[in-house]
Protein backbone atom coordinates (compact mmCIF):
# COMPACT_ATOMS: atom_id res chain seq x y z
CA UNK A 1 0.00 0.00 0.00
CA UNK A 2 1.24 3.47 -0.93
CA UNK A 3 -0.10 6.60 0.73
CA UNK A 4 0.46 10.12 -0.51
CA UNK A 5 -0.54 13.02 1.68
CA UNK A 6 -0.51 15.87 -0.80
CA UNK A 7 -0.52 19.46 0.46
CA UNK A 8 -3.11 18.69 3.14
CA UNK A 9 -4.73 21.37 5.29
CA UNK A 10 -7.44 20.59 7.79
CA UNK A 11 -9.74 22.88 9.73
CA UNK A 12 -12.44 21.79 12.19
CA UNK A 13 -14.15 25.15 12.42
CA UNK A 14 -13.28 26.85 9.13
CA UNK A 15 -11.26 29.47 10.99
CA UNK A 16 -8.10 27.91 12.39
CA UNK A 17 -6.14 25.09 10.82
CA UNK A 18 -5.23 22.01 12.85
CA UNK A 19 -3.06 20.83 9.95
CA UNK A 20 -1.15 23.09 7.61
CA UNK A 21 0.51 22.14 4.36
CA UNK A 22 1.35 18.52 5.17
CA UNK A 23 3.22 16.50 2.55
CA UNK A 24 4.11 12.89 3.29
CA UNK A 25 4.72 9.93 1.02
CA UNK A 26 4.72 6.47 2.54
CA UNK A 27 5.65 3.70 0.13
CA UNK A 28 7.28 0.95 2.18
CA UNK A 29 5.61 -1.30 4.70
CA UNK A 30 6.68 -0.68 8.28
CA UNK A 31 5.82 1.20 11.42
CA UNK A 32 5.67 4.97 11.25
CA UNK A 33 5.44 7.19 14.29
CA UNK A 34 3.65 10.49 14.48
CA UNK A 35 4.95 12.50 17.41
CA UNK A 36 4.47 15.97 18.78
CA UNK A 37 3.12 17.76 21.85
CA UNK A 38 -0.56 17.87 22.85
CA UNK A 39 -2.63 19.66 20.26
CA UNK A 40 0.04 19.37 17.56
CA UNK A 41 -2.42 17.68 15.20
CA UNK A 42 -1.38 14.02 15.56
CA UNK A 43 -4.92 12.69 15.90
CA UNK A 44 -6.14 14.93 13.11
CA UNK A 45 -3.41 13.78 10.72
CA UNK A 46 -4.02 10.16 11.61
CA UNK A 47 -7.75 10.55 10.92
CA UNK A 48 -7.10 12.29 7.64
CA UNK A 49 -4.75 9.50 6.55
CA UNK A 50 -7.28 6.86 7.70
CA UNK A 51 -9.99 8.56 5.63
CA UNK A 52 -12.13 9.46 8.65
CA UNK A 53 -11.71 13.17 7.98
CA UNK A 54 -11.76 14.80 4.58
CA UNK A 55 -8.96 17.33 4.10
CA UNK A 56 -10.18 20.91 3.84
CA UNK A 57 -7.50 21.49 1.22
CA UNK A 58 -5.32 18.90 -0.51
CA UNK A 59 -5.58 15.26 -1.48
CA UNK A 60 -5.04 11.80 -0.03
CA UNK A 61 -3.92 9.27 -2.60
CA UNK A 62 -4.21 5.60 -1.71
CA UNK A 63 -2.54 3.33 -4.24
CA UNK A 64 -2.47 6.31 -6.54
CA UNK A 65 -6.24 6.89 -6.28
CA UNK A 66 -7.51 10.25 -5.04
CA UNK A 67 -9.86 8.84 -2.37
CA UNK A 68 -12.21 11.77 -1.84
CA UNK A 69 -12.73 12.20 -5.59
CA UNK A 70 -13.27 8.55 -6.42
CA UNK A 71 -16.46 6.61 -7.12
CA UNK A 72 -18.36 5.08 -4.23
CA UNK A 73 -17.43 1.56 -5.33
CA UNK A 74 -13.77 2.56 -5.35
CA UNK A 75 -14.21 4.25 -1.95
CA UNK A 76 -15.66 1.11 -0.39
CA UNK A 77 -12.81 -0.97 -1.79
CA UNK A 78 -10.05 1.36 -0.59
CA UNK A 79 -11.61 1.95 2.79
CA UNK A 80 -12.13 -1.70 3.65
CA UNK A 81 -8.41 -2.30 4.17
CA UNK A 82 -7.82 0.74 6.38
CA UNK A 83 -8.50 0.47 10.11
CA UNK A 84 -8.26 3.18 12.74
CA UNK A 85 -8.07 2.65 16.50
CA UNK A 86 -9.28 5.56 18.63
CA UNK A 87 -7.36 6.86 21.63
CA UNK A 88 -10.53 6.50 23.71
CA UNK A 89 -11.78 2.96 23.06
CA UNK A 90 -14.99 3.02 21.04
CA UNK A 91 -16.87 -0.09 22.10
CA UNK A 92 -20.51 -1.10 21.95
CA UNK A 93 -22.85 -2.63 24.51
CA UNK A 94 -22.03 -6.29 24.98
CA UNK A 95 -19.27 -8.68 25.96
CA UNK A 96 -15.57 -8.41 25.22
CA UNK A 97 -15.90 -11.26 22.77
CA UNK A 98 -18.76 -9.54 20.95
CA UNK A 99 -16.75 -6.35 20.62
CA UNK A 100 -13.55 -8.02 19.57
CA UNK A 101 -15.29 -9.96 16.81
CA UNK A 102 -17.47 -7.05 15.68
CA UNK A 103 -15.23 -5.98 12.80
CA UNK A 104 -15.02 -9.51 11.42
CA UNK A 105 -18.77 -10.04 11.82
CA UNK A 106 -19.66 -6.80 10.04
CA UNK A 107 -17.40 -7.78 7.17
CA UNK A 108 -19.15 -11.14 6.96
CA UNK A 109 -16.05 -13.01 8.09
CA UNK A 110 -15.63 -15.12 11.11
CA UNK A 111 -12.62 -16.84 12.46
CA UNK A 112 -12.79 -17.98 16.04
CA UNK A 113 -9.21 -19.20 16.07
CA UNK A 114 -7.67 -15.78 15.58
CA UNK A 115 -9.99 -14.26 18.18
CA UNK A 116 -9.13 -16.98 20.69
CA UNK A 117 -5.46 -16.41 19.97
CA UNK A 118 -5.53 -12.68 20.65
CA UNK A 119 -7.83 -12.92 23.66
CA UNK A 120 -5.39 -15.35 25.27
CA UNK A 121 -2.36 -13.38 24.16
CA UNK A 122 -3.60 -10.15 25.75
CA UNK A 123 -4.74 -11.99 28.84
CA UNK A 124 -8.44 -11.23 28.42
CA UNK A 125 -9.69 -14.81 28.82
CA UNK A 126 -11.08 -14.09 32.28
CA UNK A 127 -13.19 -11.19 31.06
CA UNK A 128 -14.07 -12.69 27.70
CA UNK A 129 -17.79 -12.90 28.46
CA UNK A 130 -17.94 -9.91 30.74
CA UNK A 131 -19.78 -6.74 29.73
CA UNK A 132 -17.40 -4.04 28.56
CA UNK A 133 -18.90 -1.74 31.19
CA UNK A 134 -17.18 -3.82 33.84
CA UNK A 135 -13.65 -3.69 32.47
CA UNK A 136 -10.58 -1.75 33.52
CA UNK A 137 -9.25 1.00 31.29
CA UNK A 138 -6.39 -1.17 30.07
CA UNK A 139 -8.69 -4.08 29.30
CA UNK A 140 -10.94 -1.79 27.27
CA UNK A 141 -7.96 -0.46 25.39
CA UNK A 142 -6.67 -3.96 24.66
CA UNK A 143 -10.11 -5.06 23.43
CA UNK A 144 -10.35 -2.15 21.02
CA UNK A 145 -6.86 -2.87 19.69
CA UNK A 146 -7.55 -6.58 19.23
CA UNK A 147 -10.70 -5.75 17.29
CA UNK A 148 -8.43 -4.01 14.77
CA UNK A 149 -5.59 -6.56 14.79
CA UNK A 150 -7.85 -9.51 13.91
CA UNK A 151 -8.81 -7.69 10.71
CA UNK A 152 -5.19 -7.75 9.47
CA UNK A 153 -5.52 -4.38 7.70
CA UNK A 154 -3.23 -3.11 4.96
CA UNK A 155 -3.08 0.18 6.82
CA UNK A 156 -3.48 0.21 10.57
CA UNK A 157 -3.59 3.59 12.30
CA UNK A 158 -3.43 3.66 16.08
CA UNK A 159 -4.00 6.79 18.15
CA UNK A 160 -2.11 6.70 21.47
CA UNK A 161 -2.26 2.88 21.58
CA UNK A 162 -0.03 2.52 24.64
CA UNK A 163 -1.93 4.62 27.15
CA UNK A 164 -3.50 2.44 29.87
CA UNK A 165 -1.57 -0.64 28.73
CA UNK A 166 0.87 -2.29 31.16
CA UNK A 167 4.43 -3.09 30.12
CA UNK A 168 3.64 -6.68 29.20
CA UNK A 169 0.86 -5.65 26.87
CA UNK A 170 2.92 -2.83 25.39
CA UNK A 171 5.63 -5.35 24.50
CA UNK A 172 3.11 -7.73 22.97
CA UNK A 173 1.56 -4.93 20.97
CA UNK A 174 4.88 -3.73 19.59
CA UNK A 175 5.61 -7.31 18.59
CA UNK A 176 2.26 -7.62 16.85
CA UNK A 177 2.68 -4.33 15.04
CA UNK A 178 6.14 -5.34 13.80
CA UNK A 179 4.67 -8.65 12.72
CA UNK A 180 1.94 -6.94 10.75
CA UNK A 181 4.49 -4.63 9.14
CA UNK A 182 6.64 -7.64 8.19
CA UNK A 183 3.64 -9.08 6.38
CA UNK A 184 3.48 -5.95 4.22
CA UNK A 185 1.18 -3.57 6.08
CA UNK A 186 1.77 0.06 6.93
CA UNK A 187 1.27 0.76 10.63
CA UNK A 188 1.03 4.36 11.79
CA UNK A 189 1.20 5.12 15.50
CA UNK A 190 0.41 8.56 16.88
CA UNK A 191 1.77 9.09 20.35
CA UNK A 192 3.48 11.70 22.45
CA UNK A 193 4.99 8.93 24.54
CA UNK A 194 7.84 7.33 22.63
CA UNK A 195 9.12 3.87 23.46
CA UNK A 196 12.78 3.59 22.57
CA UNK A 197 12.18 0.03 21.45
CA UNK A 198 9.70 1.25 18.90
CA UNK A 199 11.81 4.15 17.67
CA UNK A 200 14.67 1.77 16.93
CA UNK A 201 12.51 -0.61 14.98
CA UNK A 202 10.29 1.84 13.14
CA UNK A 203 10.56 2.79 9.51
CA UNK A 204 9.94 6.49 9.93
CA UNK A 205 9.15 9.32 12.32
CA UNK A 206 6.79 12.14 11.47
CA UNK A 207 7.15 15.07 13.82
CA UNK A 208 4.37 17.61 14.08
CA UNK A 209 4.30 20.96 15.80
CA UNK A 210 1.34 23.31 15.85
CA UNK A 211 -0.21 21.69 12.81
CA UNK A 212 2.93 21.78 10.70
CA UNK A 213 5.35 19.09 9.66
CA UNK A 214 8.46 19.78 11.69
CA UNK A 215 10.48 16.87 10.38
CA UNK A 216 10.05 13.69 8.42
CA UNK A 217 12.65 10.98 8.82
CA UNK A 218 12.30 7.80 6.83
CA UNK A 219 14.94 5.09 7.09
CA UNK B 1 -66.75 -7.65 45.99
CA UNK B 2 -69.72 -6.39 44.01
CA UNK B 3 -69.16 -3.36 41.82
CA UNK B 4 -72.17 -1.45 40.57
CA UNK B 5 -70.82 -0.76 37.09
CA UNK B 6 -72.82 -1.09 33.87
CA UNK B 7 -69.88 -2.85 32.34
CA UNK B 8 -67.57 -5.49 33.74
CA UNK B 9 -64.39 -4.03 35.13
CA UNK B 10 -62.28 -6.50 33.13
CA UNK B 11 -63.69 -5.09 29.88
CA UNK B 12 -62.73 -1.59 30.93
CA UNK B 13 -59.22 -2.70 31.83
CA UNK B 14 -58.79 -4.56 28.55
CA UNK B 15 -60.06 -1.58 26.55
CA UNK B 16 -57.73 0.76 28.43
CA UNK B 17 -54.75 -1.50 27.79
CA UNK B 18 -55.66 -1.91 24.12
CA UNK B 19 -56.29 1.77 23.35
CA UNK B 20 -53.26 3.05 25.24
CA UNK B 21 -51.09 0.18 24.05
CA UNK B 22 -51.80 0.93 20.40
CA UNK B 23 -51.51 4.71 20.84
CA UNK B 24 -48.20 4.49 22.67
CA UNK B 25 -46.82 1.95 20.20
CA UNK B 26 -47.64 4.24 17.27
CA UNK B 27 -46.10 7.22 19.07
CA UNK B 28 -43.04 5.15 19.94
CA UNK B 29 -42.43 4.01 16.35
CA UNK B 30 -43.01 7.52 15.01
CA UNK B 31 -40.55 8.90 17.58
CA UNK B 32 -37.89 6.39 16.54
CA UNK B 33 -38.28 7.26 12.87
CA UNK B 34 -38.23 11.01 13.62
CA UNK B 35 -35.24 10.76 15.93
CA UNK B 36 -33.24 8.60 13.57
CA UNK B 37 -34.03 10.95 10.70
CA UNK B 38 -32.92 14.02 12.65
CA UNK B 39 -29.98 12.39 14.43
CA UNK B 40 -27.75 12.99 11.44
CA UNK B 41 -28.21 16.76 11.77
CA UNK B 42 -26.02 19.22 13.65
CA UNK B 43 -25.90 19.54 17.42
CA UNK B 44 -27.71 22.88 17.14
CA UNK B 45 -30.68 21.45 15.21
CA UNK B 46 -30.96 18.66 17.75
CA UNK B 47 -31.11 21.19 20.59
CA UNK B 48 -33.79 23.13 18.71
CA UNK B 49 -35.92 20.04 17.98
CA UNK B 50 -35.50 18.82 21.55
CA UNK B 51 -36.65 22.12 23.03
CA UNK B 52 -39.69 22.24 20.73
CA UNK B 53 -40.77 18.79 21.86
CA UNK B 54 -39.92 19.60 25.48
CA UNK B 55 -42.37 22.49 25.24
CA UNK B 56 -44.98 20.20 23.67
CA UNK B 57 -44.72 17.80 26.61
CA UNK B 58 -46.28 20.56 28.71
CA UNK B 59 -49.44 20.89 26.62
CA UNK B 60 -52.36 19.73 28.82
CA UNK B 61 -54.14 16.61 27.65
CA UNK B 62 -57.46 18.46 27.74
CA UNK B 63 -56.12 20.86 25.12
CA UNK B 64 -55.08 17.91 22.98
CA UNK B 65 -58.54 16.39 23.55
CA UNK B 66 -60.06 19.66 22.42
CA UNK B 67 -57.89 19.70 19.31
CA UNK B 68 -58.88 16.15 18.39
CA UNK B 69 -62.53 17.01 19.08
CA UNK B 70 -62.28 20.01 16.77
CA UNK B 71 -60.63 17.95 14.03
CA UNK B 72 -63.13 15.07 14.22
CA UNK B 73 -66.31 17.05 14.93
CA UNK B 74 -68.88 16.25 12.17
CA UNK B 75 -68.38 19.70 10.64
CA UNK B 76 -64.65 19.73 11.38
CA UNK B 77 -61.78 19.24 8.90
CA UNK B 78 -61.74 15.45 9.41
CA UNK B 79 -65.41 15.09 10.34
CA UNK B 80 -66.12 12.96 7.28
CA UNK B 81 -64.13 10.14 8.89
CA UNK B 82 -66.80 9.76 11.59
CA UNK B 83 -64.26 8.97 14.26
CA UNK B 84 -65.45 11.20 17.09
CA UNK B 85 -66.50 9.26 20.18
CA UNK B 86 -64.82 6.07 18.99
CA UNK B 87 -61.78 4.29 20.48
CA UNK B 88 -59.87 5.53 17.41
CA UNK B 89 -60.41 9.12 18.48
CA UNK B 90 -58.77 8.29 21.80
CA UNK B 91 -55.92 6.53 20.03
CA UNK B 92 -55.27 9.59 17.86
CA UNK B 93 -55.34 11.89 20.87
CA UNK B 94 -53.16 9.69 23.07
CA UNK B 95 -50.74 9.33 20.17
CA UNK B 96 -50.36 13.12 20.27
CA UNK B 97 -50.00 13.02 24.04
CA UNK B 98 -47.24 10.39 23.96
CA UNK B 99 -45.26 11.52 20.92
CA UNK B 100 -43.51 14.54 22.46
CA UNK B 101 -42.39 12.68 25.56
CA UNK B 102 -41.08 9.79 23.45
CA UNK B 103 -39.15 12.17 21.20
CA UNK B 104 -37.71 14.07 24.17
CA UNK B 105 -36.62 10.82 25.76
CA UNK B 106 -34.86 9.63 22.61
CA UNK B 107 -33.56 12.47 20.49
CA UNK B 108 -30.32 13.36 22.27
CA UNK B 109 -29.53 9.70 22.83
CA UNK B 110 -29.97 9.01 19.13
CA UNK B 111 -27.71 11.91 18.27
CA UNK B 112 -24.91 10.91 20.64
CA UNK B 113 -25.04 7.21 19.90
CA UNK B 114 -25.28 7.68 16.15
CA UNK B 115 -22.23 9.94 16.17
CA UNK B 116 -20.24 7.30 18.05
CA UNK B 117 -21.49 4.42 15.89
CA UNK B 118 -20.75 6.28 12.67
CA UNK B 119 -17.23 6.95 13.89
CA UNK B 120 -16.87 3.30 14.85
CA UNK B 121 -18.08 2.03 11.48
CA UNK B 122 -15.73 4.34 9.61
CA UNK B 123 -12.81 3.32 11.81
CA UNK B 124 -13.50 -0.32 10.93
CA UNK B 125 -13.26 0.46 7.24
CA UNK B 126 -16.99 0.19 6.56
CA UNK B 127 -19.59 2.57 5.25
CA UNK B 128 -23.01 1.01 5.35
CA UNK B 129 -26.18 2.76 6.46
CA UNK B 130 -27.83 -0.59 7.14
CA UNK B 131 -25.12 -1.56 9.62
CA UNK B 132 -25.37 1.92 11.11
CA UNK B 133 -29.11 1.65 11.80
CA UNK B 134 -28.79 -1.82 13.29
CA UNK B 135 -25.93 -0.88 15.58
CA UNK B 136 -27.61 2.34 16.73
CA UNK B 137 -30.85 0.52 17.61
CA UNK B 138 -28.91 -2.26 19.29
CA UNK B 139 -26.96 0.21 21.36
CA UNK B 140 -30.16 2.02 22.36
CA UNK B 141 -32.23 -1.05 23.25
CA UNK B 142 -32.49 -0.32 27.01
CA UNK B 143 -33.51 3.28 26.36
CA UNK B 144 -36.00 2.21 23.71
CA UNK B 145 -37.66 -0.12 26.21
CA UNK B 146 -37.94 2.51 28.90
CA UNK B 147 -39.21 5.07 26.40
CA UNK B 148 -42.01 2.80 25.30
CA UNK B 149 -43.08 2.21 28.89
CA UNK B 150 -42.93 5.92 29.57
CA UNK B 151 -45.20 6.61 26.59
CA UNK B 152 -47.56 3.86 27.65
CA UNK B 153 -47.95 5.03 31.23
CA UNK B 154 -48.60 8.54 30.03
CA UNK B 155 -51.36 7.31 27.72
CA UNK B 156 -53.13 5.05 30.18
CA UNK B 157 -53.13 7.71 32.88
CA UNK B 158 -54.50 10.62 30.87
CA UNK B 159 -58.11 11.79 31.13
CA UNK B 160 -58.53 14.81 28.86
CA UNK B 161 -58.42 13.06 25.51
CA UNK B 162 -60.42 10.01 26.58
CA UNK B 163 -63.16 12.24 27.99
CA UNK B 164 -63.42 14.93 25.32
CA UNK B 165 -62.66 12.95 22.16
CA UNK B 166 -63.76 9.52 23.40
CA UNK B 167 -66.89 10.59 25.17
CA UNK B 168 -66.74 7.91 27.89
CA UNK B 169 -69.46 5.83 26.27
CA UNK B 170 -70.12 2.75 28.42
CA UNK B 171 -69.22 -0.47 26.72
CA UNK B 172 -67.54 1.38 23.83
CA UNK B 173 -65.12 4.15 24.72
CA UNK B 174 -65.02 4.25 28.49
CA UNK B 175 -61.58 3.59 29.90
CA UNK B 176 -60.26 3.49 33.46
CA UNK B 177 -59.69 7.22 33.89
CA UNK B 178 -63.04 8.27 32.42
CA UNK B 179 -64.92 5.67 34.42
CA UNK B 180 -63.30 6.95 37.61
CA UNK B 181 -64.36 10.48 36.74
CA UNK B 182 -67.92 9.45 35.88
CA UNK B 183 -68.39 7.23 38.94
CA UNK B 184 -67.04 9.93 41.24
CA UNK B 185 -69.41 12.52 39.78
CA UNK B 186 -72.30 10.11 40.41
CA UNK B 187 -71.24 9.68 44.01
CA UNK B 188 -70.13 6.05 43.60
CA UNK B 189 -66.97 6.41 45.59
CA UNK B 190 -66.46 2.72 46.21
CA UNK B 191 -66.43 1.94 42.47
CA UNK B 192 -64.23 4.91 41.75
CA UNK B 193 -61.83 3.85 44.47
CA UNK B 194 -61.49 0.29 43.18
CA UNK B 195 -60.93 1.52 39.64
CA UNK B 196 -58.41 3.99 40.97
CA UNK B 197 -56.52 1.19 42.68
CA UNK B 198 -56.51 -0.84 39.48
CA UNK B 199 -55.15 2.15 37.56
CA UNK B 200 -52.49 2.82 40.16
CA UNK B 201 -51.47 -0.84 40.11
CA UNK B 202 -51.11 -0.77 36.34
CA UNK B 203 -49.11 2.47 36.43
CA UNK B 204 -46.99 1.21 39.30
CA UNK B 205 -46.30 -2.01 37.46
CA UNK B 206 -45.09 0.00 34.47
CA UNK B 207 -43.01 2.22 36.73
CA UNK B 208 -41.33 -0.81 38.29
CA UNK B 209 -40.60 -2.11 34.82
CA UNK B 210 -39.09 1.25 33.84
CA UNK B 211 -37.04 1.34 37.02
CA UNK B 212 -35.55 -2.08 36.55
CA UNK B 213 -34.88 -1.37 32.91
CA UNK B 214 -33.20 1.93 33.65
CA UNK B 215 -30.95 0.13 36.12
CA UNK B 216 -29.64 -2.08 33.36
CA UNK B 217 -29.56 1.05 31.24
CA UNK B 218 -27.50 3.06 33.71
CA UNK B 219 -24.93 0.28 33.79
CA UNK B 220 -25.03 -0.01 30.05
CA UNK B 221 -24.42 3.65 29.34
CA UNK B 222 -22.05 4.38 32.13
CA UNK B 223 -19.07 4.13 29.83
CA UNK B 224 -18.68 6.93 27.30
N1 LIG C 1 -13.43 17.94 17.11
C1 LIG C 1 -12.68 19.08 17.13
N2 LIG C 1 -13.27 20.28 16.92
C2 LIG C 1 -12.55 21.40 16.92
N3 LIG C 1 -11.21 21.46 17.11
C3 LIG C 1 -10.57 20.31 17.32
C4 LIG C 1 -11.27 19.06 17.34
N4 LIG C 1 -10.37 18.09 17.57
C5 LIG C 1 -9.17 18.70 17.69
N5 LIG C 1 -9.28 20.03 17.54
C6 LIG C 1 -8.17 20.99 17.59
O1 LIG C 1 -7.22 20.67 16.61
C7 LIG C 1 -5.91 20.77 17.11
C8 LIG C 1 -5.16 19.46 16.93
O2 LIG C 1 -5.80 18.47 17.71
P1 LIG C 1 -5.36 16.95 17.70
O3 LIG C 1 -6.39 16.22 18.44
O4 LIG C 1 -5.09 16.53 16.31
O5 LIG C 1 -4.00 17.03 18.53
P2 LIG C 1 -3.10 15.86 19.08
O6 LIG C 1 -1.72 16.11 18.54
O7 LIG C 1 -3.71 14.55 18.77
O8 LIG C 1 -3.10 16.13 20.63
P3 LIG C 1 -3.04 15.07 21.87
O9 LIG C 1 -1.60 14.74 22.09
O10 LIG C 1 -3.58 15.86 23.00
O11 LIG C 1 -3.86 13.89 21.50
C9 LIG C 1 -6.02 21.21 18.57
O12 LIG C 1 -5.77 22.57 18.65
C10 LIG C 1 -7.45 20.91 18.91
O13 LIG C 1 -7.94 21.87 19.81
MG1 LIG D 1 -4.49 13.03 19.95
Amino acid sequence: MKILVDNVWYSYDGVTYALRNINIYLTEPGIYLITGPNGAGKTTLLKVISLLLKPTIGRILIEGVDYWNSSSVEKTRLKSTIIFVHDKPLLVRGSVEYNVSLGLKLKGLSSNDIIDYYIKRYNLSDVRNKSIYKLSAGQLKAASIIRALVLRPKLLALDEPFTFLDNTRVKLLIEDLLNLADKGSIVIVASHYIYRDLVEKCKGVIELFMGELLSLKIK
Amino acid sequence: MYLDLNEHIVNIVIRSLYVSGVASLLAFITAIVLCYYYSGRSRRSIDLIASIFEALVGVPTTIIGLLVYYLLYPNGPLGFMRLLYTPYAIIIGQFLVALPIAVVSLIRQFYNVRKRIRELILSLGLQSSRVEIILVLRELTPILASTYLLAFSRCIGELGVAMIAGGAIEGYTSVLTTTIAVQTSMGNFEEALVLGLVLISLTLLTAILIKSLSKILAGAFHYE
